[in-house]
């Protein structure tokens, strides 16, 4: 009883709103530091966290020093649409996330009610941004654009029998169905489409039944651990068919996971892999994120967190920090805006437009280089 | 990568049974040598243009195996719930979690002792194993005398929302330890000899699983049926309270019931990082349930049913994601399994006992 | 005869200090009532969300309560009850515009026949062989409605574009009108549960609990009860899923998981399965991780320890059922002053439960 009556006095002690500092500007990120995903949330929120103390101690924005205020997620869309409350409530002027779409989707009626900017970073369904949701960006492409650059590499590198394999989440899903609707437009044959579950670790049974219907060409659109796995038990069994993947196999843990020799020739188009990039304000993030954590950020995802953040402070910069002039200035004035991930402006429903791909392969030693 | 690494495969065991392998129609590529490996599939899909019929026994064949190698790995870890359930009647639901912290430790201790090309492979990872075997043994012990002893007259619901507890407590203790991202076993530690049999690759290390599995099995039979421990285990199984006033001290058994079955947890852990190489901190959810089901499958609390069970649930999904569907893969098992339940209400091997809820 | 019904295991040692007197009950739930109705006012929007949230795990316990905590059925795939009364909303709502709170009755509806369909069969099934059938019933729905089959349920993205719900010309939109409407619709359930609890009905279901040889014995359908219960429990959750989807707007597989039937049965098992306990209970299991946010990546992990520390204090979950009270004197008073028998069962019939009657019950409802 006595742990209750803690319990519920603790309650009621949060209820009351903390008191806020005037001379701050409150930005909020939601990323998933719980739960299945909490890589991607980490790095997140390592990234955004470097970049705003960059900020700070530059001097701020207009003489204000930023606040980050960073709410767990938990990958899951009822803690998600409690985070983006929580956030609403703590008075922020724009909120950068989250990762993947369904998640994203659970905050952004709420955000949207509350008529506070929301800049996604890991949510590419197409459906976001066709509500006509005044305050919604991403920096992440749309499923639809990448299905169309899938197919183009594919068809590029004259394979004709494609066989596609997806996880049945809202992103690889979208991405393979658009491939196979571009390609099978295009006259070239998809010879086996069906989708596998991820978070498991023996493949053979998939890859046995795939060898059967003789591709020439293996496409994967998932993550990098079932990717990983797929590679591996391929070589394996003893087949060489070629396999791609979409960007979200973009993570160096793939090789470790893979081993080497299954993953060379190994081939994924993707936004600039961290190691890569060829921005300036990229080549400068990258040491500084180096030197402060000692590692490199592990996918291209997190990074998109921190173009979020660039263009929000670019934002924050040219306007008087209201959630509408904020949206105006994103969308009409920031042209060609040049960050992390690359070169981009903002369409006038809020997605990502301006190149962002190339084709990769895996070298014998294991790194990511651009195929040519 | 450096030749010799898992020696019994490659150097002591597999060169004196070579002979004989290859005289009965078995080709064995050594890992060294994985230029010879793309030569077979090749010759395989030639054969396989020719040859429908033979096409279609090899890919059954083929699927069996794959069936057998994941089941015996559901079976490693039902093992160790049976173990646990046959005494306790406890849904243990923290097992997947201490198989998880099985797998990480395993990592950690080959990777922090340094022992790889000092000491043969096989030393270092039977080492790693009963090391492994011996801690998370411990914790299983500390996590019963915490949190399912307290609750032992509760009411069996009570205990089973504090290993709820547990599986989350560990699960999250994990990821903040070792942190959210994928690891990865060393290379050097995992075999990577494949047997090819038939124009299949079948990795060395799945068979050793299956046997593993086996003769685990058999050695938890053995201990349960004809030892003197084992006798009192069976007598603590069927009432606690008799078994007392027979002068068995049920604590004592219900401790060394918490060392065998997460000991057992642990070793299944390390060897799926040696089998799949990847381990995650979430991985002992899904192992878990599968696990649990193959045991409801087999009939819980019994030894040869949990085996039974690993290996059927194995065989489903293969099977079921090879030639019906494989996106509909785990409902389709777990439809079989209801199916079976409705034939047989207390599992396959299971007893039909009259059980007060 | 048997003439007293303490719960077995969940005893009323443990629980007793806890009740209050009936007495003191009345203004106690008003003070509740009353309590629960002020707090908006000082709630931030974040907390009433919080309260939102919670009140539709209450609701969602209080349902399960009806099968796990009174009948005693291991159902550990409620999730799925409350995937279909959600999901047949959202379709019915977005593909032909039905308002939703007129989808409420029929969204249940759905619910109770999907369990009546899946429950028939396994209904005879015993303790931990029903609980892996129902997790695995609950896994089923979640595949399928990542499958997306026939195009219906729109696969991991889910349905999105759920009305709000109106009533009498007024729109629902906001944190506090769902506080309201939710927690409108807790005092209701509640107030049902509780007259179910001591209804006929209730009575075999804490009869099968206690012993469901002794209760066939008493000439109870056992079967049958078990299914009304299963039944009646989904039909709720169905209800709830309606909320549910009109609060979100959007729902996808991810919110009806394994998971979420696994907090819902921790809900239930740490309330102990009196009506108080198991709002208590489903408080702390969806409060908690909220109130943990502080600790940020570790706030799960402190919610475990958190789950396994109150299981410890208290074993029988926080508030057990009291045990129930028969007026065995007046029962032998009216026997020994020899009036006939009608009498008699009177005297039982104005105490709250009677052995007796659950006989007659049972032989009314017979398969």
């Amino acid at each position: 009883m006595k742990l209750l009556r803690t319990l519920v006095l603790g309650a009621l002690g949060l209820v009351l709103p903390l008191s806020a500092h005037a001379d701050t500007i409150k930005i909020g990120l939601m990323c998933p530091l719980t739960g299945g995903w909490a890589s991607e949330g980490l790095d997140m929120k390592q990234i955004v966290g470097l970049l705003t103390d960059e900020v700070n101690k530059a001097g701020g924005i207009n003489g204000k020093q930023l606040e980050l205020i960073v709410e767990d997620d938990g990958g899951d869309p009822r803690t998600a649409a409690l985070a983006a409350q929580k956030l609403a409530i703590a008075g922020v002027s724009a909120v950068i996330g989250t990762y993947g779409s369904a998640v994203t989707e659970a905050a952004q009626n709420i955000l949207d009610e509350s008529e506070i900017l929301h800049i996604a970073t890991g949510a590419t369904s197409v459906r976001l941004t066709s509500k006509g949701m005044e305050y919604f960006f991403r920096t992440s492409p749309r499923d639809d654009e990448q299905g169309r650059v899938a197919a183009q590499y594919i068809k590029n590198l004259g394979y004709r029998k494609i066989a596609i394999v997806h996880d049945n989440s809202s992103y690889s899903k979208g991405l393979a169905e658009e491939t196979r609707a571009v390609l099978e437009e295009e006259g070239v044959p998809v010879v086996f489409f069906d989708a596998l579950t991820p978070k498991e670790r023996d493949y053979s049974p998939i890859l046995t039944k795939l060898r059967s219907a003789e591709p020439d060409l293996f496409f994967y659109p998932g993550y990098y651990p079932e990717a990983g796995l797929l590679l591996r038990q391929k070589k394996e069994m003893g087949w060489d068919v070629p396999m791609m993947g979409g960007d979200s196999v973009n993570n160096a843990d793939l090789v470790q996971i893979a081993g080497l020799s299954s993953c060379e020739g190994f081939l994924f188009f993707s936004p600039p892999v961290p190691a890569d990039l060829v921005t300036e304000k990229g080549k400068a993030f990258i040491a500084a994120y180096t030197k402060a954590y000692n590692s490199l950020p592990n996918s291209v995802w997190a990074l998109l967190a921190g173009d979020a953040f660039n263009v929000l402070v670019e934002a924050l910069r040219h306007t008087d920090g209201s959630s509408e002039a904020m949206a105006k200035y994103l969308k009409t004035e920031l042209k060609d805006y040049t960050g992390i991930t690359g070169t981009f402006s903002f369409s006038a429903t809020g997605d990502r437009v301006g190149d962002l791909y190339q084709l990769y392969t895996v070298s014998p030693e294991g790194k990511f280089v651009v195929k040519r | 990568m450096s030749p010799g690494i898992f020696a019994p495969f490659r150097h002591a065991a597999v060169p004196l049974r070579r002979r004989r392998l290859r005289e009965a129609g078995f080709v064995i590529i050594p890992a060294e040598r994985p230029e010879e490996i793309p030569a077979i599939p090749q010759t395989c899909a030639k054969t396989a243009r020719k040859n429908l019929p033979d096409a279609i026994m090899d890919q059954f064949l083929q699927q069996l195996v794959n069936g057998l190698a994941i089941g015996g790995i559901y079976a490693l870890v039902a093992l160790g719930y049976t173990m646990v359930y046959g005494v306790l009647k406890l849904i243990n639901f923290a097992h997947g979690d201490l198989f998880t912290i099985g797998a990480y430790l395993g990592m950690t201790l080959f990777v922090s002792m340094g022992l790889a090309g000092k000491v043969p492979a096989w030393a270092a990872v039977a080492l790693v194993a009963v090391m492994v075997m011996g801690l998370v043994a411990l914790l299983g012990w500390l996590l019963e005398r915490a949190a399912y002893r307290p609750l032992r007259s509760a009411g069996r619901l009570s205990a089973v929302v504090s290993a709820l507890g547990a599986s989350i407590f560990f699960q999250n203790a994990v990821m903040l330890i070792w942190g959210a991202k994928y690891y990865v076993y060393p290379e050097a530690m995992r075999p990577d000899a494949i047997l090819h049999l038939f124009g299949m690759g079948i990795p060395v290390i799945r068979i050793v699983i299956i046997a593993a599995s086996v003769l685990l099995m058999l050695a938890l039979y053995w201990f349960i049926n004809r030892t003197r421990m084992g006798t009192a285990i069976r007598a603590a199984a069927i009432d606690q309270g008799a078994a007392r006033l027979m002068g068995i001290n049920v604590d004592r058994i219900i401790a060394l019931v918490f060392l065998i079955g997460p000991g057992l947890g642990g070793v299944a852990g390390v060897m799926v990082g040696l089998t799949y190489g990847q381990i995650s901190f979430d991985m002992g959810f899904s192992y878990g349930l599968k696990a649990f089901t193959a045991a409801i499958l087999g009939g819980i609390g019994n030894i040869p049913g949990a085996m039974l069970g690993g290996m059927l649930l194995g065989l489903i999904e293969t099977l079921g994601a090879a030639y019906l569907t494989m996106a509909w893969k785990d409902a389709l098992s777990f439809l079989v399994l209801i199916l079976i339940l409705i034939i047989r209400p207390t599992g396959i091997l299971g007893e039909r006992v009259a059980e007060k809820l | 005869m048997r003439l007293s019904l303490t719960n077995k295991g969940t005893g009323a040692k443990a629980g007793a200090g806890l009740h209050l007197s009936p007495a003191l009950r009345i203004p106690a739930v008003l003070l509740v009532v009353a309590l629960i109705a002020a707090l908006p006012r000082v709630m931030n929007l974040y907390w009433i969300d919080v309260f939102v949230s919670i009140g539709l795990g209450v609701m969602l316990s209080l349902s399960l309560n009806v099968i796990l905590g009174q009948t005693g059925i291991f159902n550990m795939g409620h999730a799925a009850f409350y995937a279909v009364g959600a999901y047949v909303t959202a379709i019915l709502n977005t593909r032909f515009g039905i308002p939703v709170l007129w989808l409420l009755p029929v969204a249940g509806a759905c619910a109770a026949l999907f369990a009546l369909v899946v429950a028939r069969p396994i209904i005879h099934l015993r303790g931990d062989y029903l609980l892996v059938v129902t997790i695995g019933i609950v896994e089923i729905v979640r595949i399928a409605l990542t499958n997306d089959p026939g195009g219906l349920t729109g696969g991991a993205n889910g349905i999105f574009g759920i009305a709000r719900p109106e009533i009498f010309g007024m729109k629902i939109r906001k944190g506090i009108d769902f506080y309201y409407l939710i927690w409108g619709g807790v005092g209701v359930t509640a107030l049902l549960f509780w007259q179910l609890h001591n209804s006929r009905f209730g009575r075999a279901l804490s009869c099968i609990k206690e012993d469901d040889i002794a209760a066939e014995g008493c000439g109870i359908d056992v079967a049958h009860y078990k299914l009304m219960a299963f039944v009646l429990g989904a039909f709720w959750a169905g209800m709830t899923g309606t909320l549910f989807a009109a609060k979100m707007t959007i729902i996808s597989p991810s919110s009806f998981t394994f998971w979420d039937s696994v907090l819902l049965f921790a809900a239930v098992i740490l309330g102990g399965g009196s009506l108080t306990g198991v709002i208590l209970g489903a408080f702390l299991v969806f409060g908690l991780p909220e109130i943990f946010r502080d600790f940020a990546q570790a706030r799960m992990l402190v919610f475990g320890l958190a789950l396994m520390i109150m299981m410890i204090i208290r074993p029988q979950g926080i508030l057990p059922p009291a045990p129930r009270r028969y007026d065995v004197r007046a029962f032998l008073a009216s026997l020994r002053s020899g009036r006939q028998k009608d009498a008699a069962s009177n005297a039982m019939r104005t105490a709250p439960d009677a052995g007796p009657n659950v006989k007659s019950e049972g032989e009314g409802g017979a398969s």
